[in-house]
């Protein structure tokens, strides 16, 4: 199989994938007898004034014509509008998601810069106090959940000793957002040198970042160590060792034979997180897609609920495509050859 | 940075961008934290947020007058209508002609006047859309709206009732400005509905400045106001949607005011001496109310039993943690002396036995209980009335439903749910539209689909009636008749709180239930 095709592949697959989300997500939030009409026509809004809405809104089509309806404005990119926001549905995603990205991003680099090293140095010498010691900081972060974790965050480092700034969103109620390029509050004030947006954005990054890269290393470290583990203990690494060959240079060795399974651990990890992060944006009132997504949910925003799973579907596709890229890349003839 | 650094940073802010057309002086920021952005300003679309700006946005006709209470605080008086944006009105043809005289200076932020044509092309709009407005329209009987000139516009009623002058005191209809709204227009959408949910035009005290999805809204004072300028000249609206940050932003000095707590949250918070709590029964208890068109619940012994059997005094403590106070009638106490206590049922469970018994249910029943989570207390009064009622032989069977699935199944034209927990709050603080709304054939929140051709016909007759006496005299039969048919389990008024630093001062309860800003003020310093 030649790297063309095997891209083409895997791109190929996708779409079965995403259509399968695409269906089970249409026909989830229809289950029972949830009608969106109701609460969009108000309290007060008479019999006639729900069915004309509810024709309006093609409510009143069968299943099978509303999701055709659906998937053939989905081939052209038209998600359908959200009845709350009343926007195209695919720019309440856009509005919202460079928010998500900024939390999730920066604290999956700090939890993979932590995690791994942590986890390579925990295999080196199992059981030692350093391992413990990371063991016991990864079963913390599994452990606890999201929101307590973030709750007593802010409960310690806000409310208590006042070193973190209000957990009221991504830039204070004194700064004036920057102009929107990136959408990240704080990379856009970079840009424009807005050094007090700068402060203001970066100083409520480092809680929720903190708290987030915590829950994003735990699994790192164990997964890391895990794979160190068993590559240190193969017969190739036995055989270096037996040859001679200086620690470091063994290490090395290990390290680029752990590193395909690591980062596709890592990269598997990115796309569940996504969808993790909407409690710690709940908490910490961030604004970003996984919090408007929560909100679709409970108002049964057909529309936003179908585009916030797609949006998770797509992002989980392109990071597996780009983590088979990567594989590709380390070791062409294996992942070829798979 | 605590809310003084915030004003003192959000003042020079203000300045700088020229924001705030007020003198910098008199600059003050109220910040209001809630669950959600405000999603749109349409008083006829009730979206996250909306109720909660635009009852500072827009303003009525008229305006209840405001008395103390026993304890010396102020309260909307319920039989006092008073000018507000009118200066004056006459009645002709026995109450069904009323022509109200606009004040002159009432002005938008814009700078225009409010004049007749403003008050009529509001009307207007809610008749053509069918929604909220709509209601106001049938219930106040309200045939036709024209301008007589500039200054004075004329109601024609069908029928002279003591509901009209009182929805004049709401914002149902918004007195939108017209001329703004019409330069927003479109051919599709003539009211200007897309503008309005980002904008707003009323001649009330503040005006919308800004709106950013997930993140808040800044409303500045109306400059043009025609009554006293409010204390605070910006409103910072910002979403925190977790009440647990919420709580720890008002008990450290981050926000003014912190809306829609749980009651988990109250309880430490009025312990809390960093935090003033607030609070009134309001107009809406808690039920559970039962079908009597369906299943046990036709046979109006189920219904009593199941009354009977219900533990109100764990309810009180165990769901509203001893913060609520009990409900006796259909009405609330907040309508004077139209009320009676006309419910008085106390748990008697040998009683429900009996009743049950009765029915030909010797052996128990079994009864589903449908609930969502529309407002903090249903799951919890859900499961104590499982608990509850197995005592007397009922066995509830639980069922947590979507939110919207409630909806749907109470809307008009469906209304399906044999047993299930519900809160009517009227915005109209006249007995006859609480009684019209919650349980008349025509009203919109009788979702339990109560039908007695005897109640519609005293509700209608006390619409029409504008003698006092004998519209009270109406009003305790319509509360003895719905009591004796017995289809709310009446629980307690869950209350309504206003959560803020001790400073602020102020906070006046309307029948809306939001928080009204022009009336608040800080009267101490704070660090």
């Amino acid at each position: 199989m030649t790297l063309r095709q095997f891209l083409l592949r895997r791109v190929l697959l996708v779409i079965p994938i995403l259509f399968g989300i695409t269906f089970i997500t249409f026909m989830l939030v229809r289950v029972g007898d949830r009608d969106p009409v109701a609460m969009l026509a108000g309290p007060l809004a008479d019999r006639q004034t729900l069915a004309t809405l509810r024709t309006e809104m093609g409510l009143d089509r069968s299943f099978w014509e509303q999701f055709a309806i659906y998937v053939g404005k989905l081939i052209q990119l038209d998600f359908g509008k959200s009845w709350e926001s009343n926007n195209p549905v695919i720019v309440d995603i856009a509005n919202r998601l460079p928010a998500s990205l900024e939390l999730l991003l920066i604290a999956m680099l700090i939890g993979a810069a932590v995690g791994i090293p942590v986890g390579l140095r925990s295999a080196q010498r199992p059981n030692g106090a350093f391992d413990q010691a990371a063991r016991f900081v990864s079963l913390l972060g599994f452990s606890v959940p999201t929101y307590w974790f973030a709750l007593m965050g802010i409960f310690i480092f806000f409310f208590k000793l006042g070193w973190a700034p209000p957990p009221m969103g991504r830039i204070g109620l004194d700064a004036i957002p920057p102009p929107d390029v990136t959408g990240s509050y704080f990379i856009d004030s970079l840009l424009v040198a807005d050094w007090s947006a700068v402060h203001s954005s970066g100083t409520r990054l480092v809680l929720p970042v903190l708290i987030f890269s915590v829950i994003v290393a735990a699994p790192i470290i164990k997964h890391t160590r895990a794979i160190a583990l068993e590559v240190l203990s193969s017969d190739y690494i036995r055989y270096a060792r037996a040859s001679g060959l200086s620690p470091f240079t063994v290490r090395r060795i290990a390290l680029r034979n752990a590193f395909t399974p690591v980062l596709t651990f890592v990269a598997s990890e990115l796309t569940g997180l996504l969808a993790a992060v909407s409690l710690l944006e709940f908490i910490f009132a961030w604004g970003g897609m996984g919090q408007w997504g929560l909100n679709a949910i409970l108002n049964s925003d057909f529309a936003a609920v179908q585009g916030y799973v797609l949006t998770l579907a797509l992002f989980s596709a392109v990071i597996y495509v780009m983590v088979d890229i990567a594989v590709l890349m380390l070791e062409p003839r294996s992942a070829l050859k798979a | 940075m605590s809310i003084r650094s915030a004003l003192l940073s959000a003042v020079a802010g203000a300045a700088l961008v020229g924001a705030s057309g007020l003198a910098a002086a008199q600059d003050r920021t109220f910040i209001f934290a809630s669950v959600s952005t405000p999603v749109g300003f349409d008083t006829d679309r009730w979206l996250s947020g909306t109720l909660e700006s635009a009852v500072n946005v827009y303003e009525g006709l008229t305006k209840h007058g405001v008395k103390k209470d026993a304890s010396g605080r102020d309260v909307i008086d319920a039989d006092k209508v008073e000018p507000h944006m009118a200066e004056s009105w006459t009645q002709t043809e026995g109450g069904k002609v009323v022509t109200y005289r606009i004040k002159k200076g009432v002005k938008s932020h814009f700078g225009n006047e409010l004049t007749a044509h403003d008050v009529v092309n509001s009307w207007d709009m809610a008749r053509d859309r069918k929604l909220v407005g709509n209601f106001m329209i049938t219930v106040g009987r309200v045939a036709k709206v024209e301008a007589v000139s500039d200054s004075e516009v004329k109601f024609t009623l069908g029928t002279g009732n003591n509901i009209f002058p009182r929805i004049l005191t709401t914002i149902f209809p918004a007195l939108i400005d017209s001329k703004i709204q019409k330069e927003n227009a479109t051919a599709d959408d003539k009211w200007a509905t897309k503008w309005q949910e980002k904008a707003t035009a009323g001649f009330g005290p503040y005006h919308l400045e800004s709106v950013k999805a997930g993140e808040g809204a800044t409303f500045i004072a109306n400059r043009n106001y025609f009554a006293d300028k409010p204390y605070y000249s910006r409103v910072v609206y910002r979403e925190v949607p977790s009440p647990a940050t919420r709580a720890a932003l008002v008990k450290s000095a981050q926000i003014h005011y912190a809306d829609q707590m749980p009651i988990q949250q109250l309880v430490d918070l009025i312990k809390d001496r960093n935090v003033k709590v607030d609070s009134v029964p309001g107009t809406g208890a808690a039920t559970l109310r039962m079908n009597p068109n369906l299943k046990p619940f036709d046979d109006i012994r189920v219904r009593k039993a199941v009354q009977l059997a219900f533990d109100y005094e764990a309810a009180g403590e165990a769901v509203f943690r001893g913060l609520g106070e009990r409900s006796w009638s259909i009405l609330a106490p907040a309508h004077g002396e139209a009320y009676i206590e006309s419910q008085k049922v106390n748990t008697d469970l040998a009683a429900a036995r009996k009743l049950l018994s009765e029915a030909g249910h010797a052996n128990g029943i079994d009864i589903q209980l449908e609930y969502t989570d529309n407002w903090w207390w249903e799951e919890s009064l859900a499961i104590q009335a499982k608990d509850a009622l197995a005592k007397a032989g009922i066995r509830v069977d639980l069922k947590r439903i979507p939110r919207t699935e409630m909806n749907s199944r109470r809307a008009i034209g469906k209304r399906d749910l044999p047993f299930f927990p519900h809160l009517a709050n009227a915005f109209v603080l006249a007995p006859a539209y609480a009684f019209y709304l919650s349980a008349h054939t025509q009203g919109s929140s009788n979702v339990n689909d109560y039908k007695s051709p005897e109640f519609d016909r005293i509700v209608d007759e006390m619409i029409g009636e504008t003698n006092p006496a004998r519209a009270n005299q109406l009003s305790h039969e319509a509360q003895r008749i719905h009591a004796n048919d017995s289809t709310f389990v009446i629980s307690h008024f869950p209350k309504t709180y206003a959560v803020t630093v001790p400073c602020i001062t102020g906070w006046l309860w309307y029948p809306h239930d939001r928080l009204v800003w022009k009336h608040l003020s800080c009267t101490e310093r704070r660090g």
